[in-house]
């Protein structure tokens, strides 16, 4: 296991994110040293924490307490109301684990949910996305999304757009480049030195020939060739339908889905509190838990820790790769 | 009611005849239903050889039909023995089919059966012998001389699935998604069930977008569509509900909570059918007068009359056409 902790911001601190940092340290402790990156005050009370100025203290004190690295905000929290005035503080937070995984202090970034319009509102919050935001702070890089579990790796080539619009989102730049990024990422990330990608077809039957579409044949299959002979071990385009039963699933490292449903069906009918959303593309491993702020349950208690511990675990695996 | 099946073996060149040979000597079985094997001869022995198991064939004449009882045969002298080819796709194979199915069809129209189980056919061959339809669902309903609205249906364990748009490019899904295309889905998942003994079945309805639409972000269909439809539904006291972001629908299934998902499209579906049960999917020729089912995979040409094969889908058939030809079909919603 990596000597240095996973840096992990608080996300917005009137969801669930602070408390299931806690119960991600809870049950993981030593095994996956991590820093928790916020305001002490917004933590459930009775978590047992160590306030650390250097984060080389983490390692060291999280058996027995969360370490905490601490960003003082403009006050406290009310789980499950948000408050502008804290907005900015969730912004530094994540500013402040992008300097400590590039300068070498941390050994990953794991992300708490943030809410972007509270960002917005608040902080004058200008992207997209988290996953926009920390592609410019990495330099402006071309990132792509993967979620993951222990059992399957999906890549949706197009995300949040309405279903009509993935026909022409899906151009034949950007599955090029979500194909190569994903590759380089199984190598650098994940350690696969010869990655196999599965790549879905975005029809039917994956257009049957082109009875019923035909991008397979127009673009997607000369493609899928043209990389395959450029040396990387990529397949398909296949039949969404059959690729990812059990046996279908040995056949492939990840899956490089049409749009966002194609990916996220399987993934989530087989894994639902278990996947961890992964940015590939970034010059560090960021994983961040498969969920939202869930300001309807914050501060209950009844948050499930699940995707976060699972989020822990793979940066810490990703960044050892 | 003890409910009457008519049996049929597919295509001889796949694992059909093997899967039913296995299927007869299954604990039971032959007590849930008098069932009538229709078809050669030749081909039921062949099957149960290469399944390893006993089949009698009680082999009756046409006029002993009406009141069989128990394991009956009908011989049918489709094909030649030695013109079964295994593994291959061939036009004798696929008449087999079609005369076995005309056949089974046949004696369901007109009341000596209830139920028609297939085991799986070839398309290429049956379309070399004489088809004329886009797939068999088509060719039994034209068969049956029925013009009413009938679509597959696929079927998990105790999950059903109808979809809205079927066999058609993605780019051309959301022009054909309208109210009352997914009315029919919603209304033909209800009766289905209803005919599957099912009372007061819980039908979700799959969104079209992802997180079906984010409040009109992305998408509106599910705003100016489908909703309006689904709230028409539950104003009809159908147990309706949705429309559902489709990627945790399947969760919904999973835990027990719904009956039937109506999907937008074809993989928003069959991804998730396959994905949690690839080797115990079923389909239902859903709408027809007559149940009809068979096992959702192929003729697995690449292990026919090895003796492999999982009879598990189609035990799940069987069970299913026991019930659904059990209960009498149900009025059709109005």
């Amino acid at each position: 296991m990596s000597a240095l902790p996973v840096a992990v911001t608080c996300g917005e601190p009137a969801g669930i994110g602070p408390e299931i940092a806690a119960a991600a340290w809870a049950e993981l402790k030593g095994d996956v040293p991590m820093l928790w990156i916020g305001d002490p005050r917004h933590l459930p009370g009775g978590t047992p924490i160590a306030e650390i100025a250097d984060p080389a203290e983490a390692v060291r004190v999280c058996d027995t307490a969360l370490p905490v690295f601490p960003h003082r905000f403009a006050g406290p929290v009310t789980p499950g109301t948000p408050d502008l005035s804290l907005a900015q503080g969730v912004v530094d937070a994540i500013r402040i684990g992008v300097d400590l995984v590039r300068s070498g202090s941390a050994s990953a970034l794991c992300t708490a949910p943030i809410h972007k319009k509270v960002l917005q509102d608040g902080a004058g919050f200008a992207y997209p996305g988290h996953t926009e935001f920390l592609a410019h702070l990495g330099g402006d890089v071309d990132v792509v999304m993967m979620l993951a579990s222990d059992q399957l790796r999906v890549v949706p080539a197009t995300i949040h757009i309405a279903l009509s619009d993935v026909p022409s989102a899906l151009t034949p730049g950007r599955l090029r480049r979500v194909i190569e990024t994903t590759a380089t990422g199984l190598r650098e990330r994940f350690g696969i030195a010869a990655p196999r990608l599965a790549v879905a077809g975005l029809n039917p039957h994956a257009g049957e020939g082109g009875a019923m579409g035909r991008e397979e044949l127009e673009w997607i299959g000369p493609m899928i060739d043209e990389i395959a002979q450029s040396g990387l071990d990529v397949s398909g385009p296949k039949s969404a339908d059959t690729m990812f039963h059990a046996a279908a699933r040995e056949t492939y490292d990840a899956a490089i889905c049409m749009y966002h449903d194609q990916a996220l069906i399987p993934i989530k009918t087989l894994d639902f509190d278990r996947g961890v959303n992964v940015t590939l593309g970034l010059p560090f491993v960021r994983t961040s838990p498969d969920h939202g702020t869930a300001f309807d349950i914050a501060g209950k208690g009844i948050a499930n820790p699940s995707s976060m511990i699972e989020a822990l675990r793979m940066a810490a695996k990703m960044a050892a790769a | 009611m003890h409910p009457k099946l008519a049996i049929i073996p597919g295509d001889p060149s796949g694992i059909g005849p093997e899967l039913i040979a296995k299927l007869l000597s299954q604990d039971g079985v032959t007590e849930a239903a008098d069932i009538l094997l229709v078809g050669d001869a030749h081909i039921w022995q062949r099957g149960a050889a290469q399944a390893g198991c006993e089949v009698t064939l009680n082999t009756i004449g046409e006029d002993a039909i009406a009141g069989f009882q128990g394991l009956a045969h009908l011989d049918m002298q489709t094909i030649a023995p030695e013109d079964v080819r295994i593994a291959q796709t061939t036009v004798a194979g696929g008449t087999t089919s079609l005369r076995c199915l005309d056949k089974a069809l046949d004696l369901a129209q007109a009341g000596l059966v209830h139920g028609v189980l297939f085991a799986p056919f070839n398309k290429a061959a049956m379309t070399s012998a004489g088809l004329n339809a886009e797939d068999e669902h088509r060719y039994m309903a034209r068969y049956l001389g029925f013009t009413g609205y009938h679509s597959e249906i696929n079927v998990l364990d105790d999950l059903m699935t109808t979809r809205v748009t079927s066999h058609i490019g993605l780019k051309d899904v959301a022009a054909n998604i309208d109210g009352p295309g997914i009315e029919r889905a919603i209304e033909l998942a209800h009766a289905t069930l209803a005919r599957s003994g099912k009372t007061r079945p819980h039908v979700a309805v799959a969104a079209l977008n992802p997180h079906a639409g984010d409040n009109g972000k992305f998408g509106r269909e599910e705003i100016d569509v489908i909703e309006p439809v689904v709230k028409a539904c539950q104003s009809r006291q159908m147990n309706v509900t949705g429309p559902w972001p489709s990627d945790t629908v399947f969760l919904k299934a999973k835990r027990g909570e719904v009956d039937a998902v109506v999907t937008m499209y074809h993989d928003q579906g069959q991804i998730a059918i396959k994905l949690m049960g690839f080797e115990r999917g079923v389909t239902v020729a859903g709408g027809l007068p007559i149940p009809v089912a068979t096992p959702a995979h192929g003729t697995a040409f690449d292990i026919a009359g090895q003796g492999v094969a999982n009879v598990g889908a189609t035990r799940q058939a069987f069970d299913l056409l026991v019930r659904m030809a059990g209960n009498a079909a149900p009025e059709v919603a109005a």
